[in-house]
């Protein structure tokens, strides 16, 4: 080995005469200009340029010469790896490594194991250009060997970083698999390998650089970061650092190159000094030794060591573009324009991270095996006693405390902070961003999430409506006369009644360019109910909280839903066999509402081109770019590298994969209700996303979309959010739905003098977002205003305003300003919130014998004559009675992906409940959040389905004799 | 605001109270929302001990309800070893916004004096104080002895 050396080195200083001269002299330039490094490091790269070529002339001489002593010997240990677990079965890995992409040598196996050892040494030949190709795979005794992960390394770049020497050099390196379907690279582990017994003449190395790539070779930034012990980047996703041996490991005078390519050198040729200055301090930071971060003792976190960050990218060519971007991540960050941020394009593009504390993460070795360690913090967190000497939290990050122990971040995440100082993490598993902490309950949230995208598309063709052909558009609807005119008030805002030149009246929509023959303001009510006859004497039409028309008899002091006059329908039937006043055609208000879409199309199509991966961003940004109105031409969506023309399947495809990506938990813009059903409601927490607004915008266009064209979403909202769609009042009942302990505590109040109890009810409330606690008033000087039993109708009204619309209330506007411009709300009049649901998620083929198999009873058993009779009821009904009964008695149509053995009450997983509640003359009741049905014990079959039937189509309120 | 101004009253009347199995209530200086207190109770096996708690109370009280935990370990069945409680007072089907902490900490003392096996969060401890009373008073005695804070003096 010596000897070896020995003649490296006299080649070396024999054949690079002229580029050690040329180094020396550049190096002078840099170091004579400290102050403008910008400066210096463009004369550097030119006189680099200049260099190499001359030191390629002085090869050309020698070039025979030197061949065969071009080889060196290095030593290379394949100590161990990391993978990430993603599969069922733990991999058997080996490692093979492949020098100029030959003399393949070999690992032994490890079985089973995602935290492989291999400890295995071997010698291999190299020239100074040398690729080391590392791959990691997986051994099947009866199938190919699955690649695990693998990465392509240039010796060059580490010979330029350490001045020629690799003595127990330790490289820590991303593998990356490639997706066969998309040429995606994704990391998917680390190895470490120690590199040992090369030691070069670096001007030999300047005059060996061959390949363009490598010219920054000698950098003006003279650092010690290279030396012993500490670690540093050499480019994207391989980390550095000499072992300590012993003392006399002396630390080598290396030249650090913190950017490795071309381009970045040029990046950083224009920066400004200030930054450069910052960047400097970066690499300070970077440059600390990697070690997992303990209890910091009152010292602020500024003491506290970090652990190097680790670089996620693959040295990909996409991703070498001139990007402004964290000097951590040399290549391409990870804000580059091309990656899925849950975050918009905004700031952190920009992200300086100047205060950004990286975070020891699980992918540090040490980390993962000190998984009992009590006191581990996240970088920038300290624990302080409190003058009881109880232990508190503090975030030096956030300048915030907690009580509760932070839990460090996933393997993987980051911390960071953008331009305006605002904390974000980084996955660099996902390579994503997100602005809220992510803590185990949303990652799981998040796994959830993404556990069902395979069923996504999946569940996606099991949903149907009513096929197109059924639809025949019906035109004629309520023409208004002129007479109506006045009764009906002004037209709402930016409609105007218009005249064809057959004197037919018709209405334009100037908002969003829409024209229809309805009038809006009678949309989707009933003609009959404009022109109605007067009432016997002593009867009055009152409504019920829930928008339903009812008739008081103050004759008799009786109510009743039938309408007394005469020519109306009288009896128990209508038309479609259930009383008139609650007869639906939804058929017919499908009708309606296609008609609409149908005549207010426009010509011509939109592209709408997305990648997969960054299916949001996509999406989100040409459909913004857009005029509303240009959303109702026919959509032609086109997933990139997929050829197929888009005849509906596309598009499809499109809207369902889109909604369940807005419904990602990591956007934090939704969140699902309750624990219960998957419905979802408006995250109040979204405010913590800045652009929130902006994206809630975009998904009411989005919905809005999905309705026009016919297409259907993912999952649905909570029934309270479509009544907030169709302008419905709120009710109390409602908060049931979402929140039943408050529900029941408002309930309480209302039901019980409150006046002996000392509640100390104010009419002030608070509620807490993200650990904050936000003070709401419900009137003004409600602080000093206290509830009593006579004011407290008053507060319950406010309170259940607030409930429902607290923290959500701009979210909900602007969601509906998305809609209303592509669709406008008017049309959504001919629906209640559960056939908009349908409408908008499609009808599945309900699994009777799955829904029957996951049943349980109380007081009642699977034999009673009452539960046989439903089960019958079931059986015989369509699909769309199907769908109401389980929205009656679950909330949602939705039936979980895993079945009804998945069915999910406010507490937990809660099955489908039938129980023996009440008389005969009761209508059967729901209680959504435990999925359970009270079902009266009906005498016949035909009383449970006239009942049944009655129940689930009205509205609530009505379920309740 | 609505809970502070309810609790603040709660937590002088519970202090006026000065009730002997429940003593050194206090509140976080900063935090209304959560209070500390030392449960002593009267019944063996943990009457040779004083068990420190924490109730803590959602920013929407009485409107939901506060939750307990304890920060003394305790070999109880009701009780596991995070220091969960369930106490039916406080649970979702159960809660009325015109329950008071006095009667949330009465149930307690109650549930600790006189454990509920059939309610069971530590099935094991259930089954022994069900199965062999001695041993799990025994069992009961040491871990106390080994890790409650002391009784008050008085």
């Amino acid at each position: 080995m010596a000897d070896e050396n020995g003649q490296a080195t006299g080649a070396a200083s024999r054949a690079g005469n002229d580029s050690l001269d040329a180094t020396q002299s550049v190096t002078n330039i840099a170091g004579s200009n400290p102050n403008l490094p910008g400066t210096s490091a463009s004369i550097a790269a030119v006189a680099v340029a200049g260099a190499s070529g001359t030191a390629n002339g002085g090869s050309g001489s020698n070039g025979t010469g030197s061949s065969n002593q071009g080889y060196y010997q290095l030593s290379v240990t394949i100590e161990e790896a990391s993978l990430r677990n993603n599969g069922f079965l733990k991999p058997n890995p080996y490692v093979e490594l492949l020098i100029d992409s030959k003399s393949k040598r070999k690992t032994d196996l490890v079985k089973n194991s995602y935290l492989p050892k291999w400890n295995e040494e071997f010698t291999v030949l190299i020239t100074p250009n040398s690729t080391l190709h590392f791959k990691v795979l997986d051994h099947s005794s009866f199938r190919k060997d699955a690649m695990l992960g693998e990465r392509v390394i240039q010796l060059s770049h580490i010979l330029h970083h350490y001045n020629g020497r690799c003595e127990y050099l330790e490289l820590t390196i991303d593998l990356f698999v490639t997706s066969k379907s998309d040429n995606r690279q994704t990391k998917s582990g680390e190895l470490v390998a120690i590199l040992n017994g090369l030691k070069l003449d670096m001007s030999k190395v300047g005059q060996l650089q061959q390949n363009g790539t490598a010219v920054q070779a000698i950098n003006p930034v003279v650092s010690d970061a290279a030396a012993a012990g500490r670690s540093c980047m050499i480019y994207g996703g391989v980390r550095a650092r000499m072992r300590l041996r012993s003392n006399n490991a002396e630390p080598p005078a290396a030249t650090r190159s913190p950017l490795s390519n071309g381009v970045n050198q040029e990046q950083r040729r224009s920066a400004a000094p200030p930054i450069w200055e910052q960047q400097q301090q970066q690499q300070q930071q970077v440059a600390q030794p990697q070690q997992p971060l303990r209890m910091s003792n009152g010292t602020g976190a500024a003491a506290v060591p970090q652990t190097a960050p680790y670089p996620q990218q693959p040295p990909a060519p996409v991703q070498q573009r001139p990007v402004s971007q964290s000097p951590l991540y040399v290549n391409g960050s990870i804000e580059n324009g091309g990656q899925a941020n849950y975050m918009l394009g905004g700031a952190p593009d920009q992200a300086v991270c100047g205060a950004g504390l990286p975070v020891s993460n699980g992918a540090d070795p040490q980390l993962q095996t000190q998984p009992a360690e009590d006191e581990l913090l996240p970088a920038g967190w300290e624990i302080r006693l409190d003058q009881y000497g109880r232990r508190y939290y503090v975030d030096h990050n956030t300048r915030s405390t907690y009580w509760e122990k932070p839990t460090p971040l996933p393997p993987g995440w980051e911390i960071r902070k953008d331009v305006r100082g605002r904390v974000y993490y980084v996955d660099h598993n996902t390579r994503k961003t997100t602005w809220q902490r992510p803590n185990s309950e949303r990652l799981m949230h998040f796994q959830h999430w993404q556990g069902q995208r395979a069923h996504v598309v999946a569940q996606g063709n099991q949903r149907f409506l009513y096929s197109q052909q059924q639809q025949q558009p019906t035109a004629v609807t309520a023409q208004v006369t002129q007479d109506d005119e006045d009764a009906l008030g002004p037209l709402p805002d930016g409609w105007e009644k218009k005249v064809q030149s057959d004197n037919r009246v018709y209405f334009v929509n100037h908002k969003n360019r829409t024209t229809q023959w309805e009038d809006p303001r009678t949309q989707g009510q009933e003609v009959s109910l404009i022109n109605e006859g007067p009432l016997p004497p002593g009867w009055e039409i009152r409504y019920t909280a829930a928008g339903e028309r009812f008739f008081v008899d103050h004759n008799t002091r009786r109510t009743t839903f039938e309408d007394p006059r005469p020519g109306a329908p009288k009896g128990a039937k209508g038309v479609y066999g259930v009383p008139r006043a609650y007869e639906r055609s939804f058929r017919w208000k499908l009708s309606q509402f296609r008609y609409l879409c149908q005549s207010n199309a426009l010509p011509s199509h939109i592209k709408i081109t997305v990648t997969r991966q960054t299916l949001f961003e996509d999406s989100y940004h040409q459909i913004m770019r857009l005029p509303a109105y240009e959303l109702r031409r026919r959509l032609y969506i086109i997933f990139r590298g997929e050829e197929g023309l888009d005849y509906g399947g596309v598009s499809r495809e499109w809207f369902f994969l889109l909604s369940h990506e807005v419904l990602n938990p990591m956007y934090c813009l939704f969140e699902y209700a309750n624990k219960n059903n998957y419905s979802l409601q408006i995250n109040p927490a979204s405010y913590v996303n800045p652009d929130h607004l902006q994206y809630f915008k975009f998904i009411g266009r989005f919905i809005a979309m999905a309705l026009y064209h016919g297409r259907f979403i993912y999952s649905g909202f909570t029934m309270p959010f479509y009544k907030r769609m169709l302008n419905k009042k709120l009710t109390i009942k409602d908060i049931e739905t979402i929140d039943p302990e408050f529900y029941n505590s408002l309930i309480w109040v209302r039901d019980n003098n409150i006046d002996e109890c000392g509640l100390e009810l104010w009419f002030s409330v608070d509620f807490e977002v993200l650990g904050q606690i936000i003070h709401h008033e419900l009137k003004e000087n409600g602080e000093k205003e206290r509830v009593t039993e006579e004011n407290k109708e008053e507060y319950i009204t406010l309170m259940t305003e607030w409930r429902m619309t607290r923290g959500i209330e701009q979210q909900t506007k602007t969601f509906l300003e998305g809609f209303n411009e592509v669709v406008p709300l008017e049309w959504l009049k001919y629906f209640d919130e559960r056939e908009l649901e349908l409408i908008l998620c499609g009808m599945q083929d309900v699994d009777v014998e799955d829904w029957q198999r996951n049943t349980i009873y109380r007081h009642y058993n699977r034999n009673s004559k009452q539960v046989v009779w439903f089960w019958q009821f079931v059986r015989e009904t369509d699909n769309e009675k199907r769908a109401r009964l389980l929205q009656f008695v679950t909330g949602t149509c939705r039936v979980p992906v895993g079945g009804f053995a998945e069915l999910m009450g406010s507490n937990g997983p809660q099955r489908f409940c039938i129980e023996k509640v009440g008389k005969e003359t009761w209508l059967p009741r729901s209680h959504t959040c435990f999925n359970r049905l009270d079902l009266p014990p009906y005498k016949s079959y035909d009383q449970l389905v006239e009942k049944l039937t009655f129940a689930i189509e009205e509205t609530e309120g009505f379920c309740q004799e | 605001m609505t809970a502070p101004r309810r609790l603040r009253k709660e937590l002088v009347d519970l202090q006026e109270s000065s009730l002997k199995s429940f003593r050194d209530i206090k509140a976080d200086d900063d935090n209304l929302l959560r209070w500390t207190g030392l449960i002593v109770p009267d019944n063996p096996p943990y009457n040779k001990g004083a068990f420190r708690i924490e109730i803590n109370f959602p920013a929407e009280y009485p409107f939901k309800p506060p939750k307990i935990s304890f920060k003394t370990k305790i070999y109880h069945p009701n009780i596991d070893e995070k220091g969960q409680v369930c106490l039916p007072i406080i649970s979702t089907e159960n809660w009325k916004p015109a329950t008071r902490t006095d009667q949330v900490v009465q149930a307690l003392i109650a549930l600790i004096n006189d454990p509920e096996p059939e309610h069971p969060l530590r099935a094991e401890l259930a089954e022994e104080f069900l199965k062999d009373k001695k041993k799990f008073v025994k069992n009961a005695e040491d871990y106390t002895r080994k890790h409650s804070e002391k009784r008050p003096a008085d």
